[in-house]
């Protein structure tokens, strides 16, 4: 069933000789409750993608609709987590996590205590309320994050990211949490990043990018090749070898296809640019 | 332990620097009518609190620094987070700002004693325009340094770009803005005495200036001294306070 659709969407910036194409037309159709990853190089356009989903970017062309009505401004239906800047350092911990409850008027003063106590509890920062990020772990601040976007209520969470900086280690275990929390929660997941082992981990489709403008180079359908939970062991089975090993291949291919079309451009070009 | 280190770091200069200048006061290597003594100073400034009602008049300054501090404060903080974050209205008054920002404030004393004549609303207007137009140009870079991310985790989540102004751009600038706030105080006690020479009965300004027309340089000096001090007393109070309020940044 179609609930998010992306519908020949294009982003342009700028306009002219200068404009920059950075998503060719995009198209695509997305299950409600879904965790899709959007793996390609950085700069490739994956980002600008998922921010226009959140009504941070507005597309130059085509549309993005969900429950079959365009998408315009920012709303708590879709929230967002960054790989930096995740959470206000002026705030606790519970101050950050009742901060996605603040433009909520249908929920009570105890109410919102009450929401945000259950998804501190629910990312494990329960004991962490009345501490303030700068002194809790990078792994904890991004917990944080998430925490106050399912507390918001938003039914797509957009991460751009988000375990980019924390290292190998950590990383590992937040996205066998974050899987967890998804299934549990089952809130639609858009999950931006260039590791090629996160994507594969952790999505149900793995969407391959090209290079700049984006475009889809390939399409995975992870949820039918892995079954049952997400958890550390996977890693070790063939299955996700051989899923690791093809997403791979599809990567490799996309930069190939455009580094062999743009080096054809340069020749092509060359005569006239022959240096004197 | 290393802030206890450098108190007395700090301490111990400043105490060679007075050695220093008392020696070469002692021993004759300037004349005293030009740069007394430590001691000499100390002994006149304990005179003009007596005598002359020193503190009295440190005190109608202060009033002055804060008052004008103030109103330059309550004006140039909205204003300057509307230019920094509303580019039309950044456009728009930037230039004039930055126009005014560089007319040396002495230049404009005699404008001020024709519009307000001599009395405190000549001194206060003086020390609000060398405080208000830089403090609004700061203001206004200290919430364009806002993380965009800030903005739009509040956008995301239900809040209006004005809501997002007050609830994430304000709570995130405050380090900076009081930071800010502390160095162009420090410029108003400048402008202060520039006012205070010109056209004043009282406040320290005028009494440093009364000192240098009977040749009193211990006077002099002890006035320049008491307001190097009640500065350095007002910063320190100022940076605890931020350190107190901002604790949150301090891992």
């Amino acid at each position: 069933m179609t609930w998010l659709r992306f519908e020949a969407v294009e982003k342009r910036f700028g306009a002219g000789a200068d404009a920059l194409t950075a998503v060719a037309p995009f198209s695509l159709d997305v299950a409600k409750g879904a965790f899709i990853a959007f793996l390609g190089p950085s700069g490739c356009g994956k980002t600008t993608l998922m921010r226009m989903v959140g009504g941070l970017e507005t597309p130059s062309a085509g549309a993005i609709t969900l429950e079959g009505a365009a998408l315009g401004a920012p709303d708590r239906r879709r929230g967002m987590v960054f790989q930096s800047y995740s959470s206000f350092p002026w705030l606790t911990v519970e101050g950050n996590v009742l901060f996605g409850l603040r433009y909520r008027r249908d929920l009570s003063r105890a109410e919102k205590r009450a929401r945000a106590a259950r998804y501190l509890a629910l990312v494990g920062l329960a004991a962490f309320a009345d501490a303030y990020p700068g002194r809790i772990s990078g792994g904890m601040r991004q917990r944080v994050a998430i925490a106050r976007t399912l507390a918001a209520g938003s039914e797509i969470l957009l991460m751009d990211e988000p375990f980019g900086a924390l290292d190998a280690m950590l990383r590992e275990s937040l996205q066998v949490e974050l899987r967890r929390l998804q299934e549990a929660e089952r809130r639609t997941v858009i999950f931006v990043t260039h590791d090629v082992d996160e994507a594969a981990f952790l999505a149900d489709r793995v969407i391959v990018f090209t290079p700049r403008p984006a475009r889809i180079a390939a399409e995975i359908d992870v949820a039918a090749r892995l079954e049952g939970p997400r958890t550390l062991g996977l890693r070790d089975t063939p299955e996700f070898f051989a899923l690791r090993r093809e997403v791979h291949a599809h990567v490799r291919a996309a930069s190939e296809d455009v580094a062999a079309g743009a080096s054809a451009d340069a020749a092509a070009v060359a005569p006239e640019e022959a240096p004197r | 332990m290393r802030r206890a280190a450098d108190a007395w770091a700090g301490a111990a200069a400043g105490l060679a620097l007075m050695a220093l200048w008392e020696a070469s006061a002692r021993f004759g290597l300037v004349s005293p009518q030009f740069l007394p003594g430590p001691s000499a100073v100390a002994a006149a400034l304990a005179r003009m609190i007596a005598e002359q009602a020193l503190l009295w008049h440190a005190g109608v300054s202060t009033l002055r620094v804060w008052g004008a501090f103030a109103l330059a404060a309550v004006m140039a903080v909205p204003l300057g987070i509307a230019m920094g974050s509303f580019r039309l209205i950044g456009a728009a008054l930037e230039p004039v700002v930055d126009f005014i920002r560089y007319l040396p404030v002495p230049a404009l004393v005699p404008l001020a004693i024709i519009w307000f004549g001599v009395g405190e609303q000549s001194k206060i207007f003086l020390l609000w325009l060398g405080v208000f137009f830089q403090l609004v140009l700061m203001v206004a870079d200290d919430v364009r340094r806002v993380p965009r991310e800030y903005h739009e985790i509040a956008a995301t989540l239900g809040g209006s770009r004005l809501r997002a102004l007050v609830d994430v751009a304000l709570p995130a600038m405050g380090p900076t803005l009081v930071d800010s706030m502390r160095v162009t105080l420090g410029w108003c006690w400048t402008y202060l005495i520039i006012a205070e020479i010109v056209a004043a009965d009282r406040g320290l300004g005028f009494v440093i200036w009364q000192a240098r027309r009977f040749f009193k340089t211990p006077e002099v000096m002890a006035g320049v001294l008491l307001i190097g001090l009640i500065g350095l007393v007002t910063d320190q109070l100022l940076r605890r306070a931020h350190r107190r309020w901002f604790a949150y940044l301090r891992p």
